[in-house]
């Protein structure tokens, strides 16, 4: 693969910035990490593979990262690096986007594979999870957003050096006044480090019946999951936990799907699972056809017998 | 307050055919609004009634904007009035020239106070045609907003990020996109659909905006469904102790 020549990354968290420049260094000669945060947080990039870094100052809690996209985007027009690489959080996507504008152009979404063929060829997934497509930008500049698992952190070296260059802060013209912060409880499950998945969905009539699921998942050592609509419409289970094109991509060893109908949105997340095992009361749910095994039956009789028969078998 | 509510309008994705050679057919899909879109039609409607002004809708793309249902099913759900912007360029637009089209639009409509877009479009769900328009319309714009509260000239929002909610004060006009759990979006009564029917519906081309010269940044090289596993699909059938016996009888085997 030939490389391009300048890559620029930005991510709000040090993992993601870590990974981004792995992936930095593979695509590209010269690796910049632009970053807003402490002078050791400057340090910690070159040491995780950046060869320059933008160093937009110290965090002011009375600011947020995007009043930062003027400053950023008089730097791109100077510099004009040939590849930018946003990390895809909230406040990341916002960033990408507006600087794409900017730039005149579209951000590249959630990258799966990125290759260079004299330009920056980018492949992610559209419809739903039915096709992955490639792209590549018209421009100098391509932006891409890319997550977590697509490139791997390289070890820390201490011996590396770098070179921080201070930018001057520009004052946007459009600022968003911030009148308070609160703390979101966010769950800590990482479905992806999970060899068992037992996935929920909108079969299952009430919140607390979750509990017959999770009952299962305990007795056959698996994580829960669910689809989208059970964190995101009736909110039974946290947001970190459902499984799908817009939620987790897993790569599990079994995956039980419990009154879900497979839905192409959903079954992006799961189809690379070794084994596929779906309970459903509709012979038509498109589940069974993407299942290795399968029940036609109502969960709320096969799960309890389930559970009783690994119970009986331990 | 002046509202407009942008949507798109998507091939069903359960009758998407996958051909031999793994590229897609999209000839024999129904089209839809997206699902997601609905949201920021219903934000429109109860900020509205709340502190009265107007909602209208907005989309642009290729010819099938101009099926009949579809913009019935829009009006359907409370805006008054419907433009569109429909080019055959506009069918498989990205997120930089679907918010130059809509821009476009917005100066022919004239005046605004707030856009409201989706989380996500139902078919590139790439979540980027409102903060690409908020930029381009040079007025401030947020994406992840899970409530808003008008203030007179400004609004105050909640946006939900990964860790954190911020509370957040905007001015208007303002591009807005917002989160699929901001409103449970109603359901269009009879009566709602019967007056979609006379609701106006205004339509552009990219020459009667002047825009005819705007072009797409990025190219599409390829687009191909992913290699499909192969699946055994042993299914059984029913519930009973025999039929679960066999169920569990595989997955213990699976386990091991
Ligand atoms: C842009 C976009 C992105 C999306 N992203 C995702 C995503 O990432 N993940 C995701 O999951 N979805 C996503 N969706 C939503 C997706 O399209 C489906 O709506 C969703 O996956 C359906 O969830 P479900 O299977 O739980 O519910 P349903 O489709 O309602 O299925 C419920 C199933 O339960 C069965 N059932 C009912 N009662 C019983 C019973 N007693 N016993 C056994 N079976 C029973 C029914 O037969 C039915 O098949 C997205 C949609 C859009 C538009
Ligand atoms: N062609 C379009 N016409 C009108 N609005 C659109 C169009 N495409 C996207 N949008 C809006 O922008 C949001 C984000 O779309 P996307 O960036 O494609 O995920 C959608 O939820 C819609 O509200």
């Amino acid at each position: 693969m030939s490389k391009i020549k300048k890559v620029w990354v930005i991510a709000e968290k040090e993992s993601a910035l870590a990974q981004l420049c792995a992936g930095g260094r593979q695509l590209g000669e010269e690796v910049a990490a632009v970053v807003l945060g402490t002078k050791e947080e400057t340090g910690k990039a070159i040491t995780m593979g950046a060869d320059t870094v933008y160093w937009l100052g110290e965090f002011k809690p009375e600011n947020r990262m995007e009043d930062y996209v003027k400053t950023v985007l008089e730097l791109l027009k100077q510099e004009r690096p040939d590849l930018l690489m946003v990390q895809p959080t909230k406040r990341g996507k916002l960033i990408a986007g507006r600087l794409a504008a900017s730039m005149g152009t579209s951000v590249l979404v959630d990258a799966a594979k990125i290759k260079i063929d004299e330009k920056v060829q980018v492949t992610h997934l559209v419809y739903g999870g039915a096709a992955f497509r490639t792209e590549q930008s018209l421009t100098e500049t391509t932006i891409v957003t890319v997550g977590a698992g697509v490139y791997t952190a390289l070890p820390e070296d201490t011996s590396r050096q770098g070179n921080v260059i201070s930018v001057d802060y520009l004052e946007p013209s459009n600022k968003v006044k911030l009148l308070e912060k609160k703390t979101k409880p966010s769950a800590t499950v990482n479905l992806g480090a999970a060899k068992r998945v037992v996935g929920v969905g909108r079969g299952i009539a009430n919140q607390e019946d979750i509990k017959i699921a999770e009952e299962l998942a305990e007795q056959i050592g698996a994580e829960v999951g669910c689809s989208r609509p059970i964190a995101e419409g009736v909110n039974w289970l946290p947001t970190e936990r459902y499984i799908g094109v817009s939620g987790a991509i897993l790569k599990p060893e079994v995956y039980l799907a419990v009154g879900i109908s497979g839905q192409v949105q959903h079954l992006v997340g799961v189809n690379q699972a070794k084994v596929i095992i779906a309970v459903n009361k509709d012979k038509a749910a498109p589940i069974f056809k993407h299942a290795d095994y399968g029940i036609v039956g109502d969960l709320y009789k096969v799960l309890p017998l389930l559970i009783e028969k690994f119970k009986a078998n331990k | 307050m002046n509202v407009i509510s942008c949507y798109k309008i998507v091939p069903d994705e359960q009758d998407i055919v996958v051909l031999q050679d793994r590229n897609l057919s999209l000839e024999r899909a129904e089209w839809k609004i997206g699902q997601y879109d609905l949201n920021a039609v219903e934000v429109g409607m109860q900020i509205v009634e709340a502190v009265g002004g107007k909602v209208s809708a907005l989309s642009v793309g290729d010819k099938q904007l101009e099926n009949s249902k579809l913009k019935k099913g829009i009006l359907s759900r409370g805006p008054e009035e419907l433009f569109l912007v429909v080019d055959e360029r506009l069918g498989n637009a990205d997120a930089y020239l679907t918010a130059k089209a809509l821009k476009a639009g917005i100066d022919k409509i004239g005046s605004f106070d707030l856009v409201l877009c989706g989380e996500g479009s139902g078919d590139l769900y790439s979540q980027q045609v409102g903060i690409q328009l908020g930029e381009l319309l040079n007025v401030p714009t947020l994406n992840a907003v899970s409530k808003i509260t008008p203030a007179g000239d400004k609004l105050v929002v909640e946006r939900t990020l990964e860790n954190e909610i911020e509370v957040l004060e905007v001015m208007l006009p303002a591009v807005i996109s917002v989160t699929t759990d901001i409103n449970q979006p109603r359901i269009p009564s009879m009566k709602n659909i019967l007056a979609a029917g006379k609701k106006t519906v205004t339509q552009w081309g990219l020459s009667d905006l002047g825009t005819e010269g705007i072009q797409k940044p990025t190219e599409i090289l390829s687009t191909l469904a992913p290699e499909q596993v192969d699946r055994k699909q042993i299914i059984f059938e029913g519930d009973s102790e025999e039929v679960v016996q066999k169920l569990f009888e595989n997955i213990q085997k699976e386990l091991l």
